[in-house]
């Protein structure tokens, strides 16, 4: 039986590494500390894996397969795959068994996700993780949700993912400790008119939700509003799965600052799982 | 604006997608594109509209068409389009009276 040892969302954005310099330095300063004492926080619940909960931005996965779900199975991920990405190329370790297990359970539980041997993850599993300072050899596993091309799975049908994911952590006995990052949002428009134009009323609104503890408002809301923040807000459906894996437990932001100059609301935040 | 120009890619916004997405993910592609436009985006039987678009490193008119907006953005980066440009050619198209903040 394994603990979950934390829960956490994250913005995430290639800006950060490509254009960090775009916003001024104090505030770039103040958003690299919160995304550090995130990375601090769920490292001190020493978890013995990660599930890294993202999306693919059409570098895995094209429009001849694209994939609602999917679930990484490999042993490890190079990291980033695009050429444009200024970031490192490194290798993170990779929890087989682990995926593989909430693969087949997955399955089980009439979920249908496709599986990767191989995937190189790209900047939105890379970006947080390098900004948290995580560990590259704590294992992970990447769940994959289909956020950047319509049609897309529900907000609903991610927060019950969510929650499959969550009972089937805990009742795997291959590892102990257990931590979940869930990465994308919130307001953002990628290669759209809009873009740079952070939708903040959206985002404290949705923020205001997810503390609420109101599940059903929280899912409400993702759905009926998301086109008001951008394409890139599609995202939030990873906000729903660890809502949905959280099972109740309370959520709090950590962090939140509309930054057009990035083009991103950078919200950060947690769910007191523990 | 909603968030999406099409909930169902069209058949010329998936000859957009290809192009772009292999442009930048196949091996050696980038480089035959930098070094011959017109001979690499041949390959594809794109549409004039289209190839010149893409071509004249067109933003407005590469998101019109329908293109994948994160396959428009690598793009942009992928082949240098200096942001500043990028983004307002864009901006360019934002009609205010559909902006929807909520």
């Amino acid at each position: 039986m394994a603990e979950i040892t934390g829960i956490y969302t994250a913005s995430h954005t290639p800006v950060m590494l490509n254009f960090p310099d775009n916003i001024p330095a104090a505030l770039k300063d103040e958003i690299f500390a919160a995304y550090k004492a995130m990375g601090d926080d769920f490292m001190a619940g020493k978890p013995d894996a990660l599930i890294v909960l993202s999306n693919d931005h059409l570098h895995n996965f094209f429009l001849d397969n694209f994939p609602a779900y999917c679930i990484g199975c490999a042993e490890s991920y190079e990291s980033p795959i695009e050429h444009w990405l200024h970031a490192k190329r490194r290798t993170i370790a990779g929890d087989q068994a682990f995926g593989s297990y909430l693969l087949q359970n997955a399955l089980e539980a009439e979920f249908d996700p496709s599986f990767s041997m191989e995937m190189v993850l790209d900047h939105g599993s890379l970006t947080p993780l390098e900004l948290a300072g995580v560990d590259p050899d704590l294992p992970i596993v990447p769940v994959l949700i289909n956020c950047v091309q319509p049609p897309m799975p529900t907000m609903r049908r991610s927060y019950n993912l969510g929650k499959f994911l969550g009972q089937a952590i805990a009742d795997y006995d291959g590892v102990e400790r257990v931590a979940i990052l869930a990465t994308g949002g919130i307001s953002h428009d990628i290669a759209t008119p809009r873009m740079g134009m952070v939708n903040e009323v959206f985002d404290e609104t949705f923020l205001s939700h997810m503390e609420s503890g109101d599940v059903d408002a929280t899912i409400r809301y993702a759905t009926d509003f998301v086109h008001t923040a951008g394409n890139g807000c599609e995202e939030i459906r990873m906000w729903m799965a660890a809502m949905g894996a959280a099972n109740g437990a309370a959520f709090e932001r950590t962090y939140y600052k509309a930054v057009n100059d990035w083009y991103t609301g950078i919200g950060i935040g947690r769910f007191r799982v523990s | 604006m909603a968030n999406w120009q099409e909930m169902m890619p069209s058949t010329r916004a998936y000859l957009m997608d290809k192009v772009l997405y292999e442009l930048h993910h196949k091996p050696d592609h980038l480089e035959a594109y930098t070094t011959d436009a017109d001979a690499y985006l041949a390959r594809f039987g794109l549409p004039d509209d289209l190839a010149t678009a893409i071509r004249s490193n067109d933003v407005a008119g590469m998101y019109l068409t329908g293109v994948n907006p994160y396959l428009l953005r690598a793009h942009c980066i992928g082949v240098k389009i200096p942001e500043a440009e990028s983004l307002a050619a864009l901006r360019r198209l934002l009609d205010h009276e559909d902006y929807n903040d909520g």
